[in-house]
């Protein structure tokens, strides 16, 4: 799916270019040789370990670790991140995204395909560096602290596999050269999972990063409504829908907020609003399914209720 | 009548356990938000569950300890468990590039043994 990259591949050369070091290596990343068939929880503890997360590669391997397959699934390098209170941040499919985090002090978790035909030897390992002069990276992998290799045979090698890498972030850290629905997608997933005191320091990350998107509001506004402070929530959706008139979800969240905020002539009205924007739409079922339930409540809005 | 009040109370508060999903029920997720505007996926709720199902299945068979495998599926969003349903055969599973090293030497070894090739004539 992404044949025909592995020859080239970006050039090391456009470091100095982009305004990163010539020559940088993460020394104080830590190192855990990995045990038969377990690289997975080895090079997870090793980013893990350098945002600040006291774990040990043997620690994980119950987390990460499929019997079945003598191996470990990215996804659930994700999960173990998240379990872990760290933002797993996918990474560009670029090389220069990954040197990006590597000038910014992140190692990168990286995986990489090693084998051919039927011993596909998939595998990870960790970028603590490179060296621009010498057209050489700086992994921790397998047994080995500090292996140095050719950027083509690298680039050949993580293209074969996908071009996948994340970096291990620390609650409300941002990565370098941080992209709005990639970080939004991974602070929403600790949300998803219940990490919801991580997720608020991502969003709020998040808020002072892009002020002018309505995402990252809608973030803290579902936190909010999932601690039961409706008039936090209602502050924050009007926030997002002042960012951005257009935005579905702030929409119908507010009319659910509002409802429960006994302001029914309120929710009645945004719930229009968002049932007019969004037909066809993904979220037109669930704008319908909000809207049978607001539409039916009578009545004006109460005492104390937020102006439109 | 005291007794029965207190079952009603219970009752109550036994369905209160699940209320956060309840309550949530009209409101639109963060991570349905972001990933409507990423991907054009099922978002149902239904084939989420399903996946639930199978990717629980799929992990015992595939040795995890029973024990782990609810927290390991709670860590998981609803996208990745859609994307690990039915796929966790296949998908890449990063394991050992050691492995790979055994295995030439294995071949070797037979290319040897049958006579194919004679690289090993120094070793007694």
């Amino acid at each position: 799916m992404l044949g025909g990259c592995a020859s080239g591949g970006p050039q090391l050369e456009a470091i100095d270019t982009l305004g990163y070091p010539e020559r940088v290596e993460l020394t104080d990343t830590p190192f855990f040789p990995q045990r038969e068939y377990q690289c997975g929880p080895a090079a997870l503890a090793t980013v893990l370990a350098a945002s600040e997360v006291s774990v040990t590669a043997d620690a994980l391997v119950p987390e990460v670790f499929l019997p079945g397959r003598q191996g470990s699934l990215q996804s659930e390098l994700l999960a173990a991140t998240r379990s872990r209170d760290r933002l797993p941040y996918v990474l560009p499919s670029r090389l220069d995204a990954l040197l990006a985090q590597l000038a910014a002090g992140h190692p990168v978790l990286v995986m990489q395909k090693l084998g051919a035909g039927p011993w596909p030897g998939w595998h990870y390992a960790v970028l603590v560096g490179y060296d621009a002069t010498a057209d050489r990276l700086l992994l921790r992998s397998g047994l080995e602290p500090r292996q140095e290799v050719s950027v083509a045979r690298f680039v050949t090698t993580w293209d074969r596999a996908g071009r996948w890498a994340m970096v291990a972030l620390q609650p409300g850290e941002l990565p370098a050269e941080p992209e709005l629905l990639r970080y939004l997608e991974a602070a929403a997933g600790l949300e998803a999972v219940g990490r919801l005191d991580a997720a608020d320091r991502a969003y709020q990350a998040a808020v002072r990063e892009w002020p002018q998107e309505p995402l990252p509001r809608l973030g803290l506004a579902n936190l909010a409504y999932a601690r039961g402070d409706l008039r936090e929530a209602e502050r924050s959706l009007r926030a997002a829908i002042e960012q951005a008139p257009q935005d579905v979800a702030a929409r119908n969240n507010r009319a659910e907020v509002l409802l429960q905020l006994g302001c029914p002539a309120s929710a009645r009205r945004e719930i229009e609003s968002a049932q007019a924007l969004a037909a066809g739409g993904p979220h037109a079922a669930a704008v319908a399914a909000s809207a049978t339930r607001i539409a039916p409540v009578q009545g004006p809005d109460g005492p104390g209720c937020p102006a439109d | 009548m005291f007794k029965r009040s207190v079952i009603y109370v219970l009752c109550a508060a036994m369905l209160n356990l699940g209320s956060p999903m309840m309550a949530n029920a009209g409101m639109i997720g963060t991570l349905q938000a972001v990933e409507s505007s990423t991907r054009a996926g099922d978002l149902s709720i239904v084939a989420s569950a399903l996946a639930r199902d199978e990717v629980r299945q799929q992990f015992v068979s595939l040795g995890v300890d029973p024990a782990r495998v609810d927290a390991r599926i709670a860590a998981l969003t609803d996208s990745e468990l859609r994307t690990l349903a039915g796929q966790m055969s296949e998908l890449p599973a990063g394991g050992d590039a050691l492995a790979i090293i055994g295995i030439v030497f294995l071949v070797l070894m037979i290319l040897e043994a049958v006579g194919v090739i004679d690289i090993f004539k120094k070793f007694p």
